[in-house]
């Protein structure tokens, strides 16, 4: 609908304006406090369990609106504008379509493995190799989903379809990956996010994925090099004949060789993550990122300890209250009162409905303490050492059609690949 | 943000974004009260009227400094207004909150629908055919290879000490009497597979068929039993789950129907233990048709043996007047089967007026079968 354009009076006291100029690079802020999503996760958390799952599909959404308006590149908020309905129809798509797979192709495969193999694991084993060719197909279709229902200063991205071709392609990087023994993991890496990133848009312009798969390689080796230690060590050790009991000292050097891990695989996600983006371009428009690895391994080690920490509120009560259950049958299996049984003359009703409440307590404080310590700080981390250059770029930016695909990320979320949100 | 009451135009600081291009345009809104909408002015320009009406609010923002708004029936367009002036929208625009009609209901209910039939054909109608048909199909030799690393697997689980296996019992008389119990019943069995019964060394009320002919009691059985009639019984009833290849028919279909249950439940909090909860209630609708028929088929194989069916009202009968419902796993075993209560009235129903029945061992068998574990 174009704009009427009609002249009227000027207004007779200009008001206070808000200041826009638009310079050449965009700071991004990130705004929002961690009791308003503590709130809104904990309610949603509880509507969800309430409604034996169903209502996770607006939980997602009302939670990525939550995160997304909290990005504001130039003081510009983004939009998540999924819904749940659409999640939930793409969910039931799937479950039609998968339910005849999985059903039919598990059964056929443990039938296989009870035949030549007469072992079950195998089977599952099998089976779980059928389901990954879908679960790329899957991961690729949520990114299409979700980027088609963010916008920022009014423009919606998009992304074209190519699942198929996405998870035929991962396959084959995988394949390269386990044969090189994971050497060429940051190949892969690269490689798997170019081919996202080329079939991206923010509006009528296309993203593009600049740069080479090498300049991932510095990072990883702060991977590689440790799990090459720990190989060597043990090669020694049972060269030598010093077993972990016979040679204590060089068993202690497995915990350096693992801190240095842990520290490098956040270290190589932080560094692919920074090294991706500043080879992205969008036209003019470009991205710098100077994420931090030590702030990243902070927010990772002191939100999941504070999570564990905070779990345990529901966790003890729940373990007492079972423990107590156990030792009162065992004491009347016996035949023996005592105190204990005392203590539970409390109808059983309700101390089923105590043990309901704690168990449902234990995954509802996790998730919900997540999103508090560990989703949210790491968003605002990348959020707010995000800039976005070439900014006059953006007048040449103009909408794009609505996607309208239906399936949403329905077989991710089928799938169970539902990430952090 | 107290609003006070006035005819003379108000004008709002907003940006406005058009949602055709990327542009931010810094606009004044005027909000008269006379008109049924706001104006949006760009210096000197009007481009837009959005009326009080179909006004929305864009929800869940995390800052709480800005206001964002939408109008109906522009889907892109959006104005951000300073939360320092939103009382003054607020207190013009009735239907900020209200949500979008939903649109495609019947769509909805037509794949939520498909989805059910599509789930509860699989899972009670494919899956069990399927399973049934390729069950038959087993190689008998498969079928005893899983059947022995089941029972590996079991005898490991329940062994006490955590790092062997649980002993198997065979005194030499004790086999010989099992045997002679066995030889009864397997002569007038037409079983597709040789059967192999074992007594393991723990003290459950509980006896099982594995696959590939394996049937394993416990001594806690052996123990309860008060006759070798009794331990017969059970050892026919195992035998149909034997005879109807129950043990790989369970196992096919609960591998078919979980994965597809993990589809339903998979994502969200504890819903592993709904999909425990659901799965149990599925496998226990197989396993009751299934342990109907052994008991048809224990019946039968009894009398053809000159055995007494009643055997299995009076063992029954004992644990259940015992009542020792923990101590009794049989009984927990059996309660999620047909009802205790008609499987004891069954077996007395299928023992016939008179019947004649050949004593099955001396009690010195008796007494060799009881002490098989010593």
């Amino acid at each position: 609908m174009p704009p009427p354009l009609r002249v009227v009076q000027p207004p007779p006291v200009p008001p206070q304006r808000p200041v826009h100029v638009e310079p050449t690079e965009f700071q991004t802020e990130f705004v929002g406090s961690r009791g308003r999503l503590f709130g809104l996760a904990l309610w949603t958390g509880l509507l969800t369990i309430l409604t034996l799952g169903f209502y996770r599909f607006w939980m997602k959404t009302r939670l990525r609106r939550w995160y997304w308006s909290g990005i504001r590149p130039g003081g510009l908020p983004l939009e998540y504008t999924g819904t749940g309905i659409e999640k939930m129809m793409g969910f039931l798509v799937a479950v039609v379509v998968m339910a005849f797979y999985i059903g039919i192709v598990n059964l056929v495969l443990m039938f296989v493995s009870f035949s030549l193999l007469a072992n079950n694991f195998a089977a599952y084993a099998v089976s779980l190799a059928g389901v990954v060719p879908i679960w790329f197909y899957a991961r690729y279709r949520a990114r299409r989903y979700i980027l088609s229902r963010t916008r920022w200063r009014g423009i919606r991205f998009g992304m074209e379809p190519g699942a198929w071709g996405y998870a035929g392609r991962a396959l084959m990087h995988w394949v390269i990956t386990i044969l090189s023994l994971g050497l060429l993991w940051p190949r892969m890496t690269f490689w798997l996010e170019k081919y996202r990133t080329d079939r991206t848009s923010f509006g009528s312009v296309r993203l593009v994925q600049g740069g080479r798969w090498q300049m991932l390689y510095r990072p990883f080796l702060d991977v590689a090099v440790p799990v090459l230690g720990t190989v060597i060590l043990f090669a020694y050790m049972r060269f030598t004949g010093d077993g972990i009991d016979g040679n204590l000292p060089l068993f202690w050097l497995l915990v350096p060789l693992g801190l240095w891990f842990s520290i490098g695989i956040v270290n190589y996600s932080v560094k692919a993550t920074k090294r991706l983006a500043d080879t992205k371009t969008a036209g003019d428009i470009g991205l710098i990122a100077q994420p931090r690895t030590g702030t990243v391994f902070r927010i990772y080690s002191v939100g999941y300890l504070l999570t564990s920490i905070a779990m345990l509120v529901p966790l003890v009560p729940l373990t007492i209250l079972f423990g107590l259950m156990q030792i009162q049958r065992m004491q009347a299996g016996l035949g023996e009162a005592s105190d204990l049984a005392h203590l539970f003359d409390l109808p059983r009703w309700l101390l089923i409905i105590v043990g309901l409440v704690l168990y449902f307590g234990v995954f509802l404080s996790w998730s919900v303490l997540r999103h508090v310590f560990v989703t949210m700080p790491l968003w605002r981390h990348y959020a707010q050492t995000i800039t976005v250059t070439g900014v006059p770029g953006l007048t040449n930016v103009h909408q794009r059609a609505r996607d309208t695909s239906t399936e949403a990320e329905g077989f991710a979320e089928a799938l169970d690949l539902g990430a952090a949100i | 943000m107290t609003e006070v009451p006035t005819t003379e135009p108000l004008f709002i600081p907003a940006l406005w974004l058009d949602g055709e291009t990327a542009a931010v345009h810094e606009v004044l809104l005027i909000l008269e009260d006379d008109a049924n909408g706001i104006l949006i002015l760009e210096g000197k320009t009007e481009r837009d009227a959005w009326p009080y009406a179909d006004l929305r609010i864009v929800p869940d923002v995390a800052g709480p400094d800005q206001m964002i708004l939408s109008v109906q029936g522009e889907e892109t367009a959006r104005l951000i207004v300073s939360a320092h002036d939103a009382g003054l929208i607020r207190a013009r625009a009735a239907n900020l909150r209200r949500r979008p009609p939903l649109r495609q209901k019947g769509k909805l209910a037509a794949w939520a629908l498909a989805a059910v039939g599509s789930v509860a054909l699989i899972i009670f109608g494919l899956v069990p055919l399927m399973a049934n048909q390729l069950a038959a199909f087993l190689p008998p030799a498969g079928e005893k290879a899983l059947g022995d690393a089941t029972l590996t697997q079991i005898r490991q689980a329940l062994d006490e000490t955590g790092y062997g296996e649980l002993p198997l019992c065979e005194t030499t008389d004790g086999l010989a009497a099992l045997r002679t119990i066995e030889a009864r019943l397997t002569a007038n069995a037409d079983l597709p597979i040789e059967i192999t019964v074992q007594v393991l060394d723990h003290e459950m009320v509980n006896a099982f068929a594995l696959p590939g002919g394996y049937i394993v009691v416990f001594r806690g059985l052996l123990e309860k039993a008060e006759s070798p009639e009794e331990v017969a019984a059970v050892l026919a009833h195992e035998m149909g789950h034997v005879s109807a290849r129950d043990p790989s028919r369970i196992a096919l279909r609960s591998a078919g129907s979980i994965g597809v249950l993990g589809l339903l439940f998979g994502d969200f909090a504890g819903g592993a233990m709904v999909l425990f909860i659901t799965n149990r209630i599925i496998q226990a609708d197989y396993t009751r048709e299934a342990e109907a028929n052994a008991d048809l088929y224990a019946h039968d194989l009894l009398r053809r043996s000159d055995l007494p069916p009643s055997a299995i009202a009076t063992f029954f009968e004992r644990l259940r007047a015992e009542g020792n419902e923990d101590d009794t796993s049989i009984l927990r075993h059996f309660m999620s089967h047909p009802a205790l209560g008609d499987r004891i009235a069954a077996a007395r129903a299928a023992t016939p007026e008179g019947q004649v029945t050949v004593p099955l061992l001396e009690p010195a068998e008796w007494k060799a079968l009881k002490y098989i574990c010593d």
